[in-house]
């Protein structure tokens, strides 16, 4: 019986030193509470990928964030139709998901690339133009296959941001940096 | 009686005083809402945490001590029954979908199209459940939040596509001529979710200076997924690359008109470029490098001499042409595209034996946005009575773009055999094409190009062409 106690105490206080490490407070919550990290978010403006909060994706390379956005694919691995948002023309966030992203540097590019695409059966639907940061989260919180990009420091939780080549907004190698 | 002893006790309360902070604060952070959605992705495979609405409330936990408990049970409690009313509001928008009429107007009628197109309702919503709780504020759904969604019946959208041109050529029996390209008036609609119609409508001038006005593609597409897209119309025969890049509309040519090896078929054409029937076309599900598929059944090309080429309405046999392609588009190398095409039909010509006739094609693409590289080569196989007839043919066209400014070379071949059952007429061409494409705004561009046509027994051909084409 004493020995059944102790053992059950020991067990006990494992379990109890245990909790905080299967805690929410996972790895990647801690970097992104760090203030220094926020900070170099912040300096920086990384540019975060986000997705509705049932979309199960968790991280997309940028080759595939390409075909993403340039309507190479047209549903997600749950099939869920794929709803491809952008800001509108001569937003720096536009600019730089063109640039990084589309591998364009020239607005009308993406403009001509949509129409050819759409003449040639590829998709029916061009991206839908947001004008705002708010209009843009309001959709991809909205819509259930959507996409779209905001300032990291713009997020809020309607939505989920994913990770870009396995990194974060504020990860040091992180591409998706506003010009 | 299990018991614990003094020293074990001590242990326990010196752990709960040490990692209590590490239970409390992440929950009072000041970045509370932003930090709790941002560490969502660093759960692999986790979805069901997102999907979930229960994972999308936050748990207030500002509370401690010994009503702990009675709260964890209290919000489990809520979760549950907010778990069952999602599943009866969900329940009820399934009824009230299948109930309402097509042309139903009001909330019917954007709750079925919300469910189809993909937006969330308002209660079933994440966002929304969050907004009861008062961490987010609530999310109206509007028609606005997505743009094809058909409010009503189905929207249809037009573009035009049109070039004005100058020809100076000195082929004999030509002036030269001012003229009108096509005027290409573009169609699509999307039906739902998985339905959607294009269109292609073509008025244009002949020899005659009488306008013609075509039907050149018209299309009922359903896409399943990435994997099956099926068409049912007149569509572009998917041979080569060209066809199915460019359509009709000069506008995205670089150059002022199309390699003579895919001229359309009213314009003494020798490949079936329009067919009549069914294509299917998709991704092939995990394969390397981007594959893709295509396969196509239609009524193939009239061979009767004197009949329009296009078989929309009537199939001079029975036989259906095939056509079966694959090409690559690795994701490694954007821009790539590589492929390979079959098509084969039976051609059949009163009082002469029929021609069994298989095209082989294959292409190697790279476009990006400054450089394009085509290179098409395409045999063509005719069986008659025993015989067999080759023709060759290939075009190779690079082009690079200075800001606005767009050179380009293009050479072209085909040599068709004097005694070729069906397009004898054609002979050899070959010769170079140079020129420049100037884009004066985003919807306008003019082209100056230079052909040089070499041509058997006949004399050479020399054209010069400047072309304004616009899209509209």
């Amino acid at each position: 019986m004493f020995r059944a106690n102790r053992i059950l105490n020991i067990l006990l206080i494992l379990m109890l030193m245990s909790v905080p490490i299967l805690a929410p407070a996972n790895a990647v919550e801690e970097r992104l509470l760090s203030p220094s990290l926020l900070l170099r978010t912040l300096q920086r403006g990384d540019l975060a990928i986000i997705v509705h909060k049932s979309n199960p994706v968790q991280n997309l390379s940028m080759a595939e964030l390409r075909e993403y956005f340039l309507a190479e694919r047209s549903h997600w691995s749950t099939q869920q139709k794929i709803r491809v948002a952008m800001r509108e023309p001569g937003s720096p966030e536009r600019e730089a998901v063109l640039r990084l992203i589309c591998g364009m540097k020239r607005d009308q590019d993406f403009t001509t690339y949509f129409l050819r695409a759409k003449f040639s059966e590829q998709v029916v639907d061009e991206p839908r133009s947001l004008d705002s940061t708010p209009n843009m989260i309001r959709f991809v919180a909205n819509v259930s296959g959507a996409i779209g990009y905001v300032r990291a420091d713009e997020v809020d939780p309607s939505v989920r941001v994913i990770r870009v080549d396995n990194l974060l907004p504020g990860d040091p190698d992180y591409k998706l940096v506003l010009p | 009686m299990l018991s614990i002893n003094r020293k074990t006790f001590r242990i326990v309360l010196s752990c709960l005083v040490f990692f209590a902070p590490s239970y409390l604060l992440p929950e009072t952070t000041v970045h509370g809402q932003a930090k709790t959605e941002l560490a969502q992705p660093a759960k692999p495979g986790d979805s069901s945490t997102q999907t979930g609405s229960t994972a999308a409330i936050p748990v207030p936990s500002t509370t401690t001590g010994p009503t702990d408990d009675s709260d964890k049970e209290t919000i489990r409690q809520m979760l549950r029954r907010i778990e069952d009313l999602e599943g009866r509001i969900r329940e009820l928008e399934a009824r009230q979908a299948q109930t309402a009429a097509p042309t139903g107007t009001g909330t019917a009628t954007a709750q079925q199209n919300a469910a189809t197109e993909g937006i969330d309702s308002p209660a079933a919503s994440p966002t929304n459940t969050n907004g009861g709780q008062g961490a987010i504020p609530p999310v109206a759904i509007t028609h606005d939040d997505h743009q094809d969604l058909p409010n009503g019946p189905p929207r249809l959208q037009i573009q035009g596509f049109a070039d004005v041109n100058f020809r100076a050529t000195n082929e004999k029996g030509r002036n030269n001529s001012f003229f009108l390209g096509q005027l290409d008036l573009f169609l699509t609609s999307r039906l739902s979710e998985k339905f959607s119609v294009l269109s292609e409508l073509i008025l244009e001038a002949g020899e005659d200076n009488a306008f013609t006005f075509e039907i050149h593609r018209l299309l009922l597409k359903y896409s399943r997924n990435e994997y099956f897209n099926l068409s049912a119309g007149r569509y572009h025969t998917s041979i080569g690359y060209y066809n199915t890049a460019f359509h009709h509309g000069s506008f995205f040519q670089t150059t002022a008109n199309r390699p003579f090896l895919f001229a359309f078929e009213s314009r003494g054409g020798i490949l079936p470029l329009h067919n009549v029937g069914l294509s299917l076309t998709g991704r092939i599900p995990s394969a390397p490098l981007g594959l893709r598929y295509v396969a196509e059944i239609g009524n193939g090309r009239a061979a009767r001499p004197g009949a329009r080429p296009v078989q929309t309405v009537v199939d001079e046999n029975n036989g259906k042409s095939f056509n079966l392609g694959i090409f690559a588009r690795p994701r490694q190398v954007p821009g790539l595209q590589t492929g390979f095409s079959v098509y084969h039909d039976r051609l059949t010509r009163p009082g002469v034996p029929t021609v069994d006739q298989t095209i082989m094609a294959g292409h190697l693409i790279y476009v990006n946005d400054r450089t394009e590289l085509l290179n098409e080569a395409i045999v063509f196989r005719h069986a008659q009575a025993g015989r067999i007839f080759y023709i060759p043919g290939f075009y190779t066209q690079f082009s690079r773009r200075f800001d606005n400014l767009r050179p380009f070379f293009r050479y072209q071949y085909v040599n068709v055999p004097g005694d070729d059952p069906i397009y004898r007429a054609v002979g050899r061409r070959n010769g170079p094409s140079v020129g420049v494409r100037y884009d004066l705004s985003d919807f306008v561009n003019f082209k100056a190009q230079y052909d040089h046509t070499g041509r058997r027994r006949l004399s050479a051909l020399d054209e010069l062409i400047l072309q304004l084409s616009f899209t509209f």
